[in-house]
């Protein structure tokens, strides 16, 4: 999966396709124990792990993975936003990417 | 009775405790607030990553993220929270009088956080193996203290509860019972397409390696979550203790302003008595 675009594999979850003029977005929330730093839609997620750097799309696969230390970047309607991660856990199920940071 | 001027002098010392318990009481309100909405904030993080965990869990074995061949201490690591500083109330004392009931030197290991406890042991001769500083802000490393918890064979952990802001327990937990327990799932077939296996999910780098580390994340969150509650109940007793106190001081300021009154009159009453009595010597050297 290292450095490559993780094609959307269909999944057996009821999932609602979400758009954003006319490309599609899912649901991606990055959050610490107190802080929110970022809650909404998104067309991608990207980040990096053990393997290497990797995007998540709307619609991926189940996916559950340790983020290894880099800067998360989300690419969002209203622009991109990047976030530096020190430790994190990502979980991504039913088009909704969660990003546990700190743990 | 005392001269009114020492009773003025007292009642001013004892408004100027009432100004400072106000005060702290004020101040106290403020952080419960404050920790308070933090841990509601926080649990709805904690029990999302315990949902994953729980789903993800394959036995019910807890050992700490120790490897197979790894022997541990064979002692039991009690762990200690407690306040940075006094003022916290009763709340210390009580966990320390628990955790004497518990104690054997032989077969524990004590672990305290948070400097009162620390002293509150040194009082009641009980030496501590590890020592740490109550930490302040949001995020807490807890790692050193993993690595300690890691080498023994059983931890316990004494911690403090808010129950209400007038209620505060002090209670003592397994710590790998806990963790078990929260990952325990009492029914297989609830879970049904929510498991988390190889069949449903992609693991990166492997699902041995993402249960591993969910199984630390899992104590990491577990140790944070006992400080932060502790926290969270050290302000609220404090607030109990302030009020209590300021309580006092206002009942104690209104008996000395009641003394200060007397002693006035009476002083006034002595200086018109020996006026009068003077008065009337003079009238009977008049007289005579």
């Amino acid at each position: 999966m290292a450095g490559e675009v993780v094609q959307p594999v269909p999944t057996s979850e009821p999932e609602q396709a979400k758009s954003h003029g006319g490309k599609p977005t899912m649901e991606v929330k990055v959050y610490a124990p107190f802080k929110v730093y970022y809650e909404g839609n998104a067309y991608s997620v990207s980040a990096t792990n053990d393997t290497g750097p990797f995007d998540i799309l709307p619609k991926h696969h189940n996916f559950l993975c340790m983020l290894v230390p880099c800067n998360l970047v989300v690419k969002a309607p209203e622009g991109e936003k990047t976030i530096k991660i020190h430790r994190a856990l990502m979980h991504v199920k039913a088009n909704r990417a969660v990003i546990f940071m700190d743990v | 009775m005392r001269r009114p001027l020492e009773i003025k002098a007292e009642e001013a010392s004892v408004r100027s405790v009432v100004s400072l318990t106000s005060a702290l009481e004020s101040l106290s309100s403020m952080q419960i607030a404050k920790t308070k909405n933090k841990v509601l904030i926080s649990n709805q993080f904690f029990d999302e990553v315990w949902n994953i965990y729980k789903q993800i869990r394959v036995d019910v074995l807890f050992n700490f993220g120790r490897m197979i061949d790894e022997k541990p201490i064979d002692k039991e690591l009690l762990i200690l929270i407690t306040a940075k500083g006094g003022l916290s109330g009763d709340i210390d004392q009580r966990l320390i009088r628990k955790v004497i009931e518990h104690y054997d030197e032989n077969t524990h290991d004590v672990l305290v956080i948070g400097h009162h406890g620390s002293l509150k042991l040194k009082q009641s001769h009980i030496d501590y193996k590890y020592y740490f500083e109550l930490p302040e802000k949001d995020y807490i490393n807890v790692d050193p203290l993993m690595d300690i918890i890691k080498k023994y064979e059983k931890s316990r952990i004494f911690y403090q509860n808010y129950v209400s802001l007038s209620q505060q327990e002090v209670k003592d937990v397994d710590l790998s019972e806990v963790v078990s327990s929260k990952g325990r799932v009492a029914d297989l077939d609830t879970i049904g397409n929510d498991m988390v296996s190889e069949k449903n999910y992609i693991f990166e780098p492997s699902s041995y390696a993402v249960a591993a580390y969910l199984e630390q994340s899992i104590l990491r969150l577990t140790i944070s979550q006992f400080i932060y509650d502790s926290r969270l109940a050290q302000v609220a007793s404090r607030f109990k203790a302030m009020s209590a106190a300021k309580e006092r001081s206002i009942e104690n300021a209104s008996k000395l302003h009641l003394e200060y009154n007397r002693a006035k009159r009476n002083q006034v009453d002595t200086r018109l008595k020996e006026s009068l009595a003077g008065l009337k010597k003079i009238r009977a050297g008049g007289a005579e």
